[in-house]
């Protein structure tokens, strides 16, 4: 009876550690994996570790992380144990009312702590990097150290440091001779907790970081777009090295009782080591902008060949300082909390927004020989008439990519209708973006997709919140792409773009452009206001627009290219047969997104809230 | 030992700095209307009585009930694993709650990944059970895979600090209680559960608090047609950039939560 007991709960020990290890175990596995899916194993290699290693930015990211984690830990135990003693000796109000700030960062959700902080540096005119991060990783773990480490104090003999002081301590050795060694259990469970919660933020670090310094996390979630298993690789890694670290760590005490003077001094050592290390990666990281140009470069996350960022620095000697945003609002939003770039990779609408508010300076064609190379049909479009201010990037449209095993072709007559089709209820990926969402209503329902009357978005609103009751689609993000391309869903809502990276992944899908006509888009390279750089820059989109790296930069995307020859090599060799890559720009209902007034975009904000608000 | 009150000024100046103006920042935000110059702030409940609509209760109220039903089965399940790696030796129960804990330093992000390619319809779960003859499930998108998202991040949160509170337990209560007759459900529900109380709060608290503030689980696992509180602010910020309402729900959970724990802390002393 008590045997099968044993077995009994040491098999629900087993079972919750496979739970928690069983993404961890995935994660592992397909870092070997020889293909990009995370889902079909295809054969065993190390590809994704030789592709880590040279990835500059993930290794970055891994210091950041690293460096970051133990500062933080370090600085937040020392302050959270000194103030939770303090704490202890306080007037009763002192204490209370310092407890209870002390738990708000605990309490708030993440996201607001991340505004917070963010609104604060901001405000006091800080620039976002290295040092911005630190602090605000601070400010998060240090009240967790003091959550943990309060109690134990509150626990201990009053008199203990009273009576080393009359035993002739100084309140210093008092300090750390008696309280803190009692206390000892509490600072190090702080320490661990705050280390935990360094490491893995990513909220927090996403709104306060910037100028090119990522965690690993902000690195992790720019790679959604098309997940690549070298992250996978690194999680690999990190998990080795905490077993090697639990390894040594239940080694080195049996050592230390063999030979313990030895030792202290080689922990002395490697604490000296250690600081040194941290102190040349904090002044490696200081001085990252150690070349006399560095240009600053704001893009969506996966939209460029990172060779051609290399072959640039090389070039004009100088370093890019690259990032990558989600959205273009989201890139608005750090705009406007006031980061500073030199240049930017936005969308047509927004550019225009970007054009009244007076962010971007014009640019100087002069500068831009390659501006011959340029497609015709994608200059002078309503965004930026004559292209004052912007130089075309990529360009293509919004449709429907379906399985052509499950879809009939017949369905596809009724045009963006198809997705109020019952015959693929359930089976339906749309796209989470407010925009795109309503142009397909308005396009359903013939209306414009810039339009701003009332009653027509009101109509727009209905037959999207009737599409979700009774197709009950799903409003996916960039993870529509593994999606399709493993074949989840009937049909998606994308860009054309993704959907030539797709079909050339799974030909068993086809793409098309409805007849009512679609969201014909347009991303562009601006300069900013305050560019510092206006020449590096000017070079920069001159150098996008060369045929050569035009070429590896849509090989690599997958995107159209806004360069003649590119386009046309493409169309006939790697993206031959698929017609997502060859934009239909010719259908008279087609339109180009337009800068929207506030209170419009309030009220279409406030109604895509409802339509996913279930 | 009255020198050692001075130690709380530095985070004194430290938390009025980085705690306490941020959220006032936050709070003027909530107050007023947009485009503001700080000149010409005009303040207004605008953004509080939006709150109000039906859409944005419903918002919230679906935040709870997910935020209570993954602490319920963080709770029915964390508390037995807590109670058994309590029982094992010193040793054991270190690397146990070591094994517990490690996960936790795999970025969040990824393990969510993870558990997305596990649980899609043609995934690594689907795979096998066509493998064995079963027909596919429809997991990912749903509510089923949400909880499970939430509560394979969150349940350490839980362990940690009920096996601490177990572990802190004189032991010879336990005996004392089956000397004097107790028997094992007795012993249980009048001693242990008893003195674990103070673990079980904390638990609670944590895995409540992170489990309704998560923007990016319910994203990644539930589609975006799963909207909680949290990607309800992050819209507002990201997306929308009404930072003026973004804040003021920022408020209106802030205070909520705080409710929430200050009647967790009654309960939690009249306990004791």
């Amino acid at each position: 009876m008590k045997n099968k007991k044993k077995i009994f709960s040491k098999f629900y020990v087993l079972l919750c550690l496979v739970f928690f290890y069983l993404p961890i175990l995935v994660t592992m596995i397909f870092s070997f994996n020889s293909s990009k899916s995370l889902t079909r194993f295809t054969g065993f290699s190390f590809r994704w570790y030789s592709e880590l290693i040279n990835n500059v930015e993930v290794t970055k990211a891994v210091y950041v992380s690293l460096t970051v984690a133990i500062l933080a830990t370090l600085i937040s135990t020392v302050l959270g144990t000194v103030t939770a003693i303090g704490l202890s000796k306080s007037k009763k109000v002192v204490k209370e009312l310092l407890l209870n700030v002390n738990n708000i960062p605990i309490l708030n959700p993440e996201i607001v702590t991340a505004i917070g902080l963010m609104l604060l540096f901001s405000s006091l005119g800080m620039r976002k990097g290295y040092l911005t991060m630190l602090l605000a990783h601070i400010a998060f773990c240090t009240p967790y150290v003091i959550t943990s480490v309060y109690p134990k104090v509150r626990s201990l003999d009053p008199n203990m440091a009273n009576a080393a002081m009359d035993l002739g301590a100084t309140p210093y050795q008092a300090l750390t001779k008696v309280i803190v060694p009692m206390i000892k259990e509490g600072v190090f469970a702080g320490a661990l907790l705050a280390f935990t919660m360094s490491f893995d933020d990513f909220v927090i670090s996403y709104f306060v970081s910037g100028n090119g310094v990522k965690n690993i996390s902000i690195v992790v979630y720019n790679m959604t777009k098309r997940i690549n298993p070298t992250i996978n690789a690194l999680s690999t890694i990190v998990i080795v090295v905490i077993i090697l670290v639990l390894i040594l760590a239940n080694v080195i005490p049996r050592l230390k009782a063999r030979s313990l003077k030895i030792n202290k001094k080689a922990e002395r050592a490697i604490a000296m080591v250690l600081i040194l290390l941290l102190a040349a990666g904090l002044v490696k990281c200081g001085s990252v902008s150690q070349s006399s140009h560095v240009l600053k470069v704001y893009n969506a996350g996966e939209y460029i060949d990172l060779n051609l960022l290399d072959e640039f620095e090389k070039k004009f000697h100088c370093s890019i300082v690259y990032e990558t945003f989600e959205s273009n609002e989201m890139m608005y939003t750090k705009l406007s909390s006031g980061e500073t770039y030199d240049v930017l990779v936005p969308s047509d609408y927004m550019i225009e927004r970007l054009i009244k508010e007076e962010y971007l300076q014009a640019l100087d064609w002069n500068l831009i020989p390659n501006a011959k190379n340029l497609l015709p049909q994608v200059k002078n479009k309503s965004y930026d008439p004559g292209n004052r201010y912007s130089c075309p990037y990529f360009w293509g449209t919004v449709g429907i990519l379906y399985d052509k095993t499950v879809v009939d072709a017949e369905d596809l007559k009724d045009g963006w209708n198809l997705l109020s089709n019952p015959k693929y209820k359930g089976n339906i990926y749309m796209y989470d973006s407010e925009r795109d969402s309503f142009m397909i209503a308005l396009k359903a329902l013939g209306y414009s997709m810039n339009t701003t009357d009332e009653n027509e978005i009101q109509e727009a609103y209905e037959w999207l919140i009737h599409q979700r009751d009774t197709m009950e689609p799903i409003y996916a993000g960039d993870d529509v792409i593994d999606n399709m391309i493993s074949g989840n869903k009937a049909m998606a809502v994308v860009y054309s773009g993704d959907a030539s990276y797709i079909i050339s992944e799974n030909p068993n899908l086809g793409y098309f452009t409805p007849e009512e006509g679609t969201n014909l888009w347009y991303d562009a390279m601006v300069i900013t206001k305050d560019c510092n750089e206006v020449d590096l820059a000017h070079e920069f989109i001159n150098f996008m627009l060369d045929e050569e790296s035009a070429l590896s930069n849509t090989q690599e995307v997958g995107y159209t290219s806004t360069v003649e020859s590119a386009f046309e090599t493409m169309k006939d060799s790697d993206y031959k047969g698929i017609d997502s890559y060859i934009p239909k720009d010719d259908n008279p209902n087609s339109e180009i997104f337009a800068y929207q007034k506030p209170n419009i975009k309030q009220k279409y904000a406030e109604l895509w809230t409802k339509v996913k608000a279930k | 030992m009255k020198q050692f009150k001075h130690l709380i000024k530095p985070y004194i100046v430290w938390s009025v700095i980085l705690i306490v103006i941020p959220l006032l920042l936050i709070a003027l935000y909530a107050f007023t209307e947009e485009g503001n110059e700080v000149l010409t702030l005009s303040f207004t409940w605008g953004n509080f009585a939006k709150f109000l609509e039906a859409t944005y209760l419903n918002v919230i109220l679906k935040s709870f009930k997910l935020g209570l039903i993954t602490t319920f089965i963080c709770l029915l399940l964390g508390y037995p694993l807590a109670f058994i790696i309590s029982r094992f030796s010193e040793r054991v129960q270190s690397t146990l709650i070591l094994m517990v804990t490690i996960p936790m330093w795999i970025n969040m992000l990824l393990r969510t990944y993870a558990w997305m390619n596990l649980l899609a319809d043609n995934g690594i779960i689907n795979h096998l059970l066509s493998f064995l003859g079963i027909s596919p499930v429809t997991m990912m998108y749903t509510d089923f895979s949400v909880i499970l998202g939430l509560i394979c991040n969150f349940m350490p949160f839980m362990i940690i600090p009920i096996h601490t509170s177990l572990n802190k337990m004189d032991k010879s209560l336990i005996e004392a209680a089956y000397d004097l007759g107790a028997n094992k459900v007795q012993t249980f529900v009048k001693v242990i559960w008893k003195l674990s109380i103070p673990g079980v709060v904390n638990g609670i608290m944590m895995v409540f608090l992170l489990s309704i503030s998560t923007f990016v689980i319910p994203k990644l696992l539930g589609g975006g047609q799963y909207m909680l509180i949290g990607n309800l602010i992050e819209s507002q910020f990201i997306s929308v950039g009404d930072w003026n309402f973004g804040s003021a729900i920022s408020l209106i959970l802030a205070v909520i939560i705080l409710i929430f724990m200050s009647l967790m802390k009654k309960m939690d002393k009249q306990d004791e």
